[in-house]
């Protein structure tokens, strides 16, 4: 399969502090792949070292062959890499309507427009009704973000990653704080809204972790332990030391 | 929400028939009040743009304002010819230009640093308008005679008269006014918005944040110096005062009066503001202290402003109120 994603050799330091230290991953076209590893293994650095939040301090990062090693986030965002966060990211003070159209604006490059009414805009309004029924939001439309339950939320935090229709999707911890009911429609959301694009998450819970992932890349202490098949991780000897314990 | 429609248009279509009418029903001194609101409206509606819709606050807007005015009145003075339509055009343009710079440097901070800078700008060129003494006469001001007005059709309107000052006036903040209110339904204006929400996930949905904020800060500062040059044409007179601190301490609080959370907020806070400081000051020459106060209270007790009392909620509740009665009132018949 085609790679779209190629980090190579990858350093980020925080004033000394060392958090990843020469990652080098490939992400392939349509893949689905996860990292674990224990906390402060570097992972949501890695995320933000991808999406363009920090510059990494050596090493480079290629996204359909183009060098996109420290670009500002908004420009890494228009190639088409969106992401989700640990901690809830919306628009707290607007309706899930208007969350979501505001990554639609986005996705149809209206951002500038200024000779033009947005709720005049059809092609705007069709499209964002569409993501918001697609995450079974509908009955919350014009309910404000801020006033949803958290499950909920999670799935506003969804449909603004996915609504831009990127090629890579980065989702931290997506399952964060769900009941283990929620948890499951949320990984039945993921997989049906991420079909056909290449998805990476971070994750704690290895039942999503072995049940969605496609390969597994294991961090720890900033570095590199392992990448593979889940099979292949189950079985990786340093792993189950540094990471999954004995089972 | 057809009945609300209804009441929304009646209103303003009250409002509009009034403010035409304002040169007939009152006498001079409250039509120089009136133009004084309407200056100042179209100030705080842009100081609103960048505070309410953008999230900045700027301490040192009168930089905008007083560069407008200061613009204008050198215009005026200088170049006694030049048509006031064209002077009226120059001076925000010119605004931009300072605004362009201004913003380049404050636009990357936020918070009590944006605000902070905005002030040291406002500062700089306030010590300019004081020291070029050669240019801009310094503390003692400039005065200049009001040019005419020259139109295609009406011919020339003389600008002698309060009530064709209140006139042009009025037109140029209405369609400042509207050029504003529909910058923000635009998705350039609900970019704006967005960004302030929430800049970061802004950024990761695509916005470059920088940008959509300098944007609306030029926007902002062509407002205010559209404002600051009708000022110069309303007063006559222009010195240091359209450009300190007070006159951007004035539309900080005209505007959190209003209330910054609906677009009307701005222009009640200034109407309130400007009758509220006429009558007081009338009174004592405290006057600050009073209006001191009530800006504390304003902040403690009525965030939303004053606007809040007159909530769209409330209307609607109102207008629903009103309507089950008539219905009463049929069914009773």
């Amino acid at each position: 399969m085609e790679t779209i994603l190629k980090i190579g050799n990858l350093y980020k330091d925080f004033s000394g502090l060392e958090v990843l230290s020469g990652i080098t991953v490939e992400i392939h076209g349509g893949e689905r792949h996860a990292i674990i590893g224990p906390n402060g293994a570097g992972k949501s650095t890695l995320f933000n070292v991808i999406t363009g939040l920090y510059k990494p301090s050596r090493g480079k990062i290629y996204f359909l062959d183009k060098d996109i090693t420290g670009l500002p986030a908004h420009k890494i965002a228009r190639l088409g890499i969106s992401r989700s966060f640990q901690i809830i990211n919306i628009f707290p003070l607007m309706t899930v309507y208007e969350n979501v159209r505001n990554a639609i604006v986005s996705r149809f490059n209206c951002r500038f427009n200024c000779t033009t009414f947005l709720h005049r805009h059809r092609k705007i309004d069709q499209e964002t009704n569409r993501v918001v029924e697609l995450l079974a939001l509908g009955d919350v439309r014009d309910t404000l973000a801020s006033e949803l339950s958290y499950g909920r939320q999670r799935h506003l935090e969804l449909a603004l990653t996915i609504a831009r229709d990127p090629i890579l999707i980065l989702l931290d911890e997506p399952t964060a704080g769900l009941n283990s009911e929620e948890t499951r429609s949320a990984v039945q959301l993921i997989r049906q809204v991420t079909e056909g694009r290449a998805l990476i998450m971070v994750e704690h819970d290895m039942e999503v972790v072995f049940g969605l992932a496609d390969r597994i890349t294991v961090l720890n202490g900033g570095a590199l332990l392992a990448t593979g098949t889940p099979n292949e991780i189950r079985d990786n000897e340093e792993v189950r030391k540094a990471y999954l314990g004995r089972k | 929400m057809n009945n609300l429609r209804t009441y929304q248009l009646g209103l303003g279509i009250a409002g509009a028939v009034l403010m035409l009418l304002v040169p007939y029903l009152f006498p001079v001194m409250y039509i120089h009040l009136a133009v004084e609101i309407l200056i100042y409206a179209l100030f705080a509606v842009s100081f609103n743009l960048l505070f309410g819709y953008s999230g900045l606050l700027p301490f040192g807007h009168a930089a905008f304002f007083g560069a407008g005015a200061y613009v204008a009145a050198l215009i005026f003075k200088n170049f006694p010819g030049m048509s006031l339509l064209l002077t009226l055009l120059i001076t925000p343009l010119f605004c931009a230009g300072i605004a362009a710079v201004i913003g380049f440097f404050c636009i990357r901070l936020k918070g009590a640093y944006f605000a902070l800078i905005s002030l040291a700008f406002q500062m700089f060129l306030y010590a300019v308008a004081m020291k070029w003494r050669s240019v801009t006469y310094g503390d003692d001001g400039m005065t200049f005679n009001r040019p005419d007005l020259h139109l295609p059709i009406l011919g020339t309107v003389s600008m002698g008269s309060i009530q064709n000052v209140y006139y042009l006036s009025l037109a140029i903040v209405a369609i400042g006014v509207l050029a504003c209110y529909l910058f923000l339904k635009t998705p350039l204006g609900n970019s704006v918005v967005c960004v302030r929400e929430r800049d970061i996930r802004a950024s990761f949905l695509g916005y470059n944040v920088f940008l959509t904020r300098y944007i609306a800060f030029l926007v902002s500062g062509i407002l205010a110096g559209l404002a600051g040059g009708l000022f110069a044409l309303f007063v006559g007179f222009v010195n240091t005062a359209c450009i300190d601190i007070n006159m951007s301490m004035s539309v900080v609080l005209m505007t959190v009066i209003g209330g910054t959370g609906h677009f009307l907020g701005p222009i009640l806070g200034t109407a309130f503001y400007v009758v509220f400081q006429d009558w007081i000051s009338s009174l004592t020459k405290h006057w600050w202290i009073l209006m001191g106060t009530f800006f504390i209270v304003v902040v403690l007790y009525l965030q939303g402003g004053l606007i809040s009392l007159v909530s769209i909620k409330k209307i609607r509740l109102l207008v629903s109120r009103w309507s089950k009665e008539d219905g009463n009132h049929i069914e009773n018949r």
